[in-house]
C-alpha cells in the first residue's frame, strides 16, 4: 500500500496527475499523485518526526527530499500547509491500513485485533513518521489539533460498535469507547514521545485486553490478551 | 475554612485566603516571572508567548530575566514545575485524607480534587494539560514524568482488583492517559471551569481496567449522586 494508499484519499485525482496537468480549480487537485508532491508530503513527516515540527524548515524538507524550493512552492503555499495536507494523508493511511487488515475478520474482536495489528505494525516500521502524525501534531496548531480529534472520533465509533456485538454480555457508560482510545492513544504517545522506534506490536495483547474488558468482561479480555500474544 | 467544593467553586473564593493553595503568591521576581509566564501562555498559548509578554506582565526588567533564566522554554519549564508540584501535592493529600475508605473511592477523592483545583485554575489548567504538550520535548518529558507522579496511587489498585492474576503492564498509564485526554479535551473546548462534570466519566476511564465495568459503574454512580 504505502505511496498508492495516500494517492488515493485525494478525491476527484483520477486522470489527473500522471499526466501532471494543471487545474485552475480547485487548487487541491493540481498536480495531485505526482511523485515530487508525494515525495514533499513523505519528506516533511520525517523530518517533523525526526528533529520536531518547530525545528522543521521548508529547507529541512527541501533537503531530505533532495528538491529544489520551487518543486516545494509550486505544491505547498508553506510549511504549515503542507504538513496539514500530509497529517491527512497520514492519517488516512493508517486507517486504510487497518480496514484493510480488518476485512477478512468476522467478529468485532478479530477486526479489532488485525486493525490495531496493523498500526502498531506501521509504527515499528516509521516510527518517525507515527512520531509526526502522534505526537508533533500538538505543536502544529488548531487545525491540525482538530483533525486528531476527528481521527479519535473515528477510532472511537469502531470501539463502540463493540455494543452491537457484546449483546447482553455488557453495557458500559457511553464515556467506556472514548476512555479506551485515550488510554491507548497515550501509551503509544508516550513511546513515541520518548523516542522509542519499536516495540509497538508487543503492545497488542494489552490493548485487546482494555478494549475487550469493558464490552465483554474479564474472561473474554484474558483471552483475547493472551491469544494476541501469538 | 477548610476546602470544601462549595467555597472553591466559587470563582470569588478562589484565590482567597484559606482557598485553594496558590504557588505564586507574588513575592521575589522570580515568582514574579513564573506566575506570569503561566498567565501569558495560558492565554496567548506557548509558541506565541514572547519573553517581552512574560517581562511586561511581571513588571521586572528584561535584565532581571535574563539574570535568571537562559530562555524562554527555561522558564515556563520551572514555571510548570511549580504547577505541577501544586497539583500533587492537592491530589495526594485528599487521596491521602481518605486513607480508611476503600481504594475506588480514595481515587475518586483524588480525582475529584484534581478536577476541583483545574477547574478553579483555569491558567493551570490550560498551561499543565494543553500549552505543555506544544513546548518541546524537555516540556513534553516533564510532563509524562509528573503523570508518572500519580502512578502510586492507581497501582495500589493491583491488589485491590479480582479482574485478572496479571494486569497488563501499562495498566496505570492507560488509566492516567485516558483521564487526562478527557481533560485536555474539556480545557481546550473552553469547557475547563466546568470539568467538575466529567468527574463521574474520569471515574470510569480510571478504574475501569483495574476493576472491570460493572464494579467501575458502581463508584461512577457513586460519585455522581455525590456530586
Amino acid at each position: 500500500m504505502g505511496k498508492q494508499a495516500a494517492t488515493k484519499v485525494q478525491a476527484g485525482a483520477e486522470g489527473t496527475g500522471a499526466t501532471g496537468k494543471v487545474y485552475p480549480s480547485p487548487p487541491a487537485v493540481r498536480l495531485v499523485g505526482s511523485a515530487k508532491r508525494q515525495r514533499i508530503l513523505d519528506g516533511v513527516l520525517e523530518a517533523v518526526g525526526s528533529v520536531g515540527y518547530d525545528a522543521t524548515s521548508v529547507r529541512t524538507v527541501l533537503d531530505r527530499t533532495g528538491l529544489y524550493r520551487q518543486a516545494f512552492y509550486d505544491n505547498f503555499a508553506d510549511k504549515d500547509s503542507c504538513y496539514l495536507e500530509a497529517l491527512s494523508a497520514g492519517v488516512a493511511q493508517l486507517e486504510a491500513a487497518a480496514v484493510s487488515a480488518a476485512a477478512s475478520a468476522e467478529t468485532w474482536q478479530g477486526k479489532l485485533r488485525a486493525g490495531l495489528g496493523a498500526v502498531l505494525g506501521t509504527l515499528d516500521a516509521s516510527p518517525d513518521v507515527g512520531r509526526a502524525l502522534v505526537v508533533e501534531v500538538h505543536a502544529a496548531g488548531a487545525e491540525a489539533l482538530e483533525k486528531r480529534a476527528e481521527a479519535m472520533k473515528r477510532a472511537t465509533d469502531f470501539i463502540d460498535s463493540a455494543r452491537e456485538a457484546a449483546g447482553e454480555a455488557e453495557s458500559p457508560p457511553p464515556i467506556a469507547a472514548e476512555g479506551i482510545v485515550a488510554g491507548i492513544h497515550a501509551i503509544v504517545h508516550a513511546r513515541l514521545a520518548a523516542g522509542e522506534n519499536d516495540g509497538f506490536r508487543e503492545l497488542l495483547p494489552e490493548f485487546m485486553y482494555f478494549a475487550v474488558l469493558p464490552y465483554f468482561g474479564a474472561e473474554m479480555a484474558d483471552a483475547e490478551m493472551r491469544a494476541a500474544r501469538v | 475554612m477548610g476546602v470544601d467544593s462549595s467555597s472553591t467553586s466559587n470563582p470569588e473564593h478562589a484565590g482567597g485566603p484559606g482557598s485553594l493553595p496558590r504557588p505564586y503568591f507574588v513575592r521575589s521576581p522570580r515568582e514574579r516571572l513564573l506566575e506570569a509566564m503561566v498567565r501569558v501562555a495560558a492565554a496567548k498559548g506557548y509558541e506565541a508567548t514572547t519573553v517581552d509578554d512574560v517581562v511586561e506582565v511581571a513588571g521586572v526588567s528584561h535584565d532581571d530575566f535574563d539574570g535568571m533564566f537562559a530562555s524562554k522554554e527555561e522558564c515556563f519549564l520551572e514555571a510548570y514545575d511549580a504547577v505541577i508540584d501544586v497539583l500533587v501535592a492537592h491530589v495526594t493529600s485528599a487521596f491521602e485524607s481518605a486513607a480508611g475508605e476503600p481504594w475506588p473511592e480514595r481515587i475518586a477523592a483524588g480525582l475529584g480534587a484534581l478536577v476541583e483545583l483545574l477547574a478553579a485554575e483555569a491558567d493551570i489548567a490550560r498551561m499543565a494539560m494543553v500549552e505543555v504538550t506544544a513546548a518541546g520535548d524537555d516540556a513534553r518529558a516533564r510532563y509524562r514524568a509528573a503523570l508518572a507522579r500519580f502512578t502510586p496511587f492507581l497501582e495500589e489498585g493491583r491488589d485491590y482488583s479480582r479482574q485478572s492474576d496479571e494486569l497488563p503492564p501499562d495498566t496505570a498509564r492507560f488509566a492516567i492517559g485516558g483521564a487526562t485526554s478527557m481533560i485536555f479535551d474539556e480545557i481546550r473546548a473552553g469547557r475547563g471551569p466546568e470539568l467538575q462534570r466529567i468527574l463521574p466519566d474520569l471515574v470510569f476511564a480510571v478504574l475501569m481496567p483495574y476493576l472491570g465495568p460493572e464494579e467501575a459503574e458502581d463508584e461512577m454512580r457513586r460519585v455522581t449522586h455525590q456530586g
